[in-house]
Parts: C-alpha cells; structure tokens; sequence
C-alpha cells in the first residue's frame, strides 16, 4: 500500500509557468480525483510526478522517487496518454514488451487483456483499434505489474458508457483493496460518483484539496427553496442573517442560510413555513465556481459575441 | 541494465520492420553475390581472392563508386530505434517501464550495434558461400579480417548515427532525412565546394592547405574502412590525400561518438 507524496512540484515552459509549487498526498485506500479546466497543468503534473518531464519537486511513493522503484510497474501503474503504442506491434506484444523488464510473465499478460476485455483482439495491430479500445490497451498496461499505485491520465476518454461504468468499478474495487489511486478526467458527474478526495488546480496552483463532500459543501453553494404564506416577514428576517433571497415560482431561493437557520429564522419572526428543501451544490457547480477564474482557454457564448 | 537490455530484445523480435530490413538486406545480399559470383567464375579474368571477396562482400562499394548497401538499409535500424518511441509516442511508456534514462540509452545504443554486426557478419558470409559454391579462390587471411573489420565497424556506427539522429531531432522523418543525406549529399557538396576553391586557387596542386577538410568528411573517411580504391584517389592531384582505414575509421569513430554524446546529454534533460 502506498502513499503518493507530492512535494512542491513546479514546471516552466519557456516563460509560461504551467505548474506552480504543487503539493498534495494521495491515501491508500482511496480514489483521489484530479480535476482542472483544459491546460491547467494536470498532464504535466502527472509525467512530472514520474519524472517524466524535468522541473522543481519531488514525488515519492511510499518514501521512494519512482526512479528509485526496482521494477517500477510492479509498484506504479501508469496511464499517461492515448495509443500510446507502436501500430503495428500486436497488442499483446505491446504489453510484453512493457512487462519483460519489470519481470512480469506472460500469464499476467493475457489476464490484464482479458481483465480490459481485449481477448478477442490480443493478436491485433493496435494502429486499427479505437480510441477506446487503445485504451483499455492503456488501462492494461497500467494494471500489468499489479501495482498498489495507478497514475491515470483521463483513462475514460473515447470509453463508451459500458466502458466508464466498468472502468469506475474497476477503479472503486481496486482502491478498496488498499491501493491508491490517482485519476484525472474532464468528466464531472463521473468523477462525482468516483471519487472520494480531489486535486483541483488551476492555472497550475492549487485551488482546493481534500474529500469530494467538503469540495462540494465548502463553495456555499447550497440553496434552500421556501414556500411561506409570510414571505413579507420572512424575506426581512433571511436577510437580517445574511441571506439573499430569489423568487422563483411561488417559492423563494435562499442562498447563504441552512434550513436549520431559516427555520429558527422564521420560528423567531412568527412566519409560516410550508415547505423547506435543501438542494446541494452539484461538484460541476463547485468546480465551475472554484475555476472560474482560472480557465487558460475560454470559449464565447454565441451571445456574447459583438 | 539487464532489464533495458530486454525491453530491447523484444522490441526488435516484435516489430515488423525488423524482419524486412534485414530481409531486404540479405535478399540484396544473396541475389547480388550471387550474380557478381556467377559473372567472375565464368569470366577469363584474372582477378581473385581477396579482390573478389572484397567486391561480394561490399556488393561492390569497395570499388568507391557506390556506398556500402548494408550500411544504409541497417542503419534504418538504428534511426527507428529511437525514432519509433517519438514518431509514436511510446517515450513515455518506455520510461515508466524502466526509468533509468542511461539505461534506456545505453540499452539501445548496444542493441542496435549488435544487431548491426550480427547482419554485416552475415553478408561477409554470404560471401564466403557464394566464393565456396562457386568454386573461387578464397581471400587471403588478412584480407579477410580486413573486409570483416572494415564492414562490420562501417555498419556499426553508421547504424549508430542514425540512433543518434533520431534521439537528437526527436523526429523519425528528419533522423532518416539525415542518415541518407548527410553521407551522399551534404558531404558530396562540401567536397565539391572545396574542390572548386582549390581548384581556382593560385596553386591548385599545392599540397596540404584547407583541402585537407576533405580527410574529415566523417562518413567519407569511414568508407576507408571498406574501399580499396576511392574517388578520393583521383583528387590527388589537388594536394589532397586521405586517411587509410584506420585513420577514416577513427575520423567517424569520433563523429558518431560526439553524435552519441550529445544525443545522450539532450535525452538526459530533455521531457520525454
């Protein structure tokens, strides 16, 4: 079992500092969700968690760079980009190949094939397979040492929903075995139903850490909806507490309150309350709201545009 | 390093390039051997043994007029041994199965230069069978070693700066752009140039001087190692003589070893 140790990672490109004095710990145990709008620094954040790309830092796993592993995909399975493999080495050469120095027999091999569901086209030239089918030629490879670590670099990208459904149980039972594991993925809803702790950076800095549940709550973007007779006590008492109110189809949205507050709120101003429910925040809301400011490529609205 | 050694092994036994490039290779070898060995036994000319040997082993380079066939097809070897992991992105994935940066260098630096003596080996045989079936005088011993040294170090490091091309530009297409330009055009121009400064100089057969350039060339002076005659021959006259084997073999010795050097710093440095 081990634990990623991220320190102080950092990376220029040229005069453009792509990532910035990074730090986090991923728990064994646990699926650690890497999020970050489009040229945020993720990718390169990962190649140099494996030293892959040369900059400031250090990451280690379990105490150990992962130069420092003896057969490394025994320890850290990694999955960094799409295809990449040489399109006419049959798959499952591919995998030898990555599997003869790290002492990995080829029995492992045709397991991890059948495990992403590539039996049928073992023997096949990777130059013909899908995005999807490139990756789970990926996804194998990754898994291909057994490793109590995966790195993974949107690994449901060109996956199709049986794939991501499959993908996220794989992930799930993997990291309920004591491993850890790191994904990232553009993919809000699915890394909501994956993820138990997340990475978010933006602009290559850091911009929140820790459980998804926190992630979600901390934003404040909890509303509650209120349906009362007495809006007209009510409204002033919500706002005495600092809440802003919204009328929205005979009920009102209150941001900035619980419903624990509006309902001492109203108790004390005498109002009646007939429904009170409380929607959370969706992690697409959260992540919206903590990156907003941080987009590196922003696209216009048909009706923005002059 | 033992485990970079056979991430290698498996790379060459599972890609099909492999196969044909040493496939064309000895096919070539075969069918031209064969066809110069035939024309020598039933001709009434008195050239024999380690001329002949000379001539089936290079295929005729050794005459000068022609560069050392093996050379240029197995050097494609070594361009694709590092040009494959950038043309299809498999940098990467060699780096996470083995991290060592030397490693991965060195691994293929000696793949590629025992693939490319095992295949140069095996045109000098396909020589010797074809001197035997043909009922021809054998080379002499030292005219043997000679051939087979010379083939085989020729092979070898033109296999190798093609290793090198490849890790330096990080691009399949120009790595092999430059394996097959540098020796037959680039050099072929330098020469050409320097000929005409010399010739138009106030003593054009003034020995030494900046012709001496010429002795230089890297892979003109490591085609010393295989030509018993030269084009380089006729430019005596110009005050220019070049190196003997041993002497062009080290001019490209040297060459392919900075080559190395400096594809080996830059893919210490570099991200992959």
């Amino acid at each position: 079992m081990a634990l990623i140790e991220a320190r102080s990672l950092g990376k220029s490109f040229g005069a453009h500092r792509a990532v910035e004095n990074l730090s986090f710990t991923v728990h064994p145990g646990s699926v650690t969700g890497f999020l970050g709008p489009n040229g945020s620094g993720k990718s390169t954040t990962m190649r140099l968690m494996l030293g892959l790309d040369r900059g400031q830092g250090v990451t280690t796993f379990d105490g150990k760079t992962f130069a420092q592993l003896d057969h490394p995909m025994r320890h850290v399975g990694a999955l960094l980009e799409a295809k990449p493999f040489h399109p006419t080495r049959k798959a499952r050469n591919h995998l030898r190949m990555l599997a003869a120095p790290n002492g990995i027999d080829d029995r492992r091999v045709d397991e991890v094939i059948e495990m992403v569901g590539l039996s049928g086209v073992a023997r096949g030239k990777p130059g013909k397979f899908s995005l999807g089918m490139g990756q789970r030629l990926g996804i194998a490879a990754a898994l291909l040492g057994d490793p109590h670590t995966l790195i993974l670099d949107e690994p449901s990208n060109g996956l199709d929903p049986q794939g991501i459904s499959w993908l996220r149980n794989l992930l799930k039972y993997l990291a309920s075995q004591g491993r850890s594991v790191f994904v990232s993925s553009h993919l809000l809803q699915e890394m909501g139903l994956l993820a138990d702790e997340l990475v978010v950076i933006g602009r290559g800095r850091m911009l929140a850490n820790g459980p998804v549940a926190d992630f979600v709550s901390h934003g404040g973007l909890a509303t509650v909806a209120v349906t009362s007779p007495d809006l007209a006590v009510l409204g002033p008492a919500l706002e005495a507490i600092g809440a802003t109110l919204t009328p929205d189809d005979g009920t009102v949205v209150v941001r900035g309150a619980t419903a624990e507050q509006i309902g001492d709120a109203a108790h004390t101003a005498g109002a009646r309350i007939h429904q009170l429910t409380t929607r959370q925040a969706t992690l697409e809301e959260a992540f919206l709201e903590a990156t907003g400011l941080s987009e590196e490529f922003r696209g216009t609205q048909t009706g923005e545009r002059q | 390093m033992i485990d970079a050694l056979r991430y290698e092994y498996v790379r060459l036994r599972t890609l099909r390039s492999t196969y044909w490039l040493i496939g064309i290779a000895m096919i070539f070898q075969l069918v031209m051997s064969v066809t110069i060995a035939a024309v020598v036994a039933n001709s009434s000319s008195d050239i024999a043994g380690d001329e002949v040997f000379d001539v089936l082993a290079t295929i005729g380079a050794s005459a000068g007029f022609a560069p050392l066939f093996i050379g240029f097809i197995i050097g494609l070897l070594g361009v694709f041994s590092t040009g494959h992991e950038y043309r299809h992105g498999m940098i990467r994935a060699t780096l996470t199965a083995i991290p060592s940066r030397p490693h991965v260098f060195g691994a293929k630096v000696l793949s590629t230069a025992i693939v490319s003596a095992v295949a140069s080996l095996l045109c000098i045989l396909i020589a010797l069978l074809c001197l035997l079936v043909f009922g021809l005088e054998l080379p002499s011993l030292k005219g043997f070693v000679d051939m087979t040294a010379g083939t085989t170090i020729f092979t070898v490091l033109f296999s190798l700066s093609g290793l090198a091309y490849g890790a330096l530009t990080r691009n399949q297409t120009a790595a092999v752009a430059l394996l097959l330009l540098v020796p037959t055009v680039i050099e072929a121009i330098i020469r050409a140039i320097v000929i005409a400064i010399k010739g138009f100089s106030d003593d054009p057969q003034e020995q030494g001087g900046f012709v001496q350039i010429l002795k230089f060339l890297p892979y003109d002076a490591g085609g010393k190692l295989y030509t018993r005659a030269s084009i380089d021959d006729l430019l005596s006259f110009l005050g220019y003589t070049p190196f003997g084997a041993v002497g062009g073999g080290i001019v490209m010795g040297v060459f392919v070893t900075a080559l190395l050097a400096g594809a080996y710093a830059l893919f210490l440095r570099r991200d992959a």
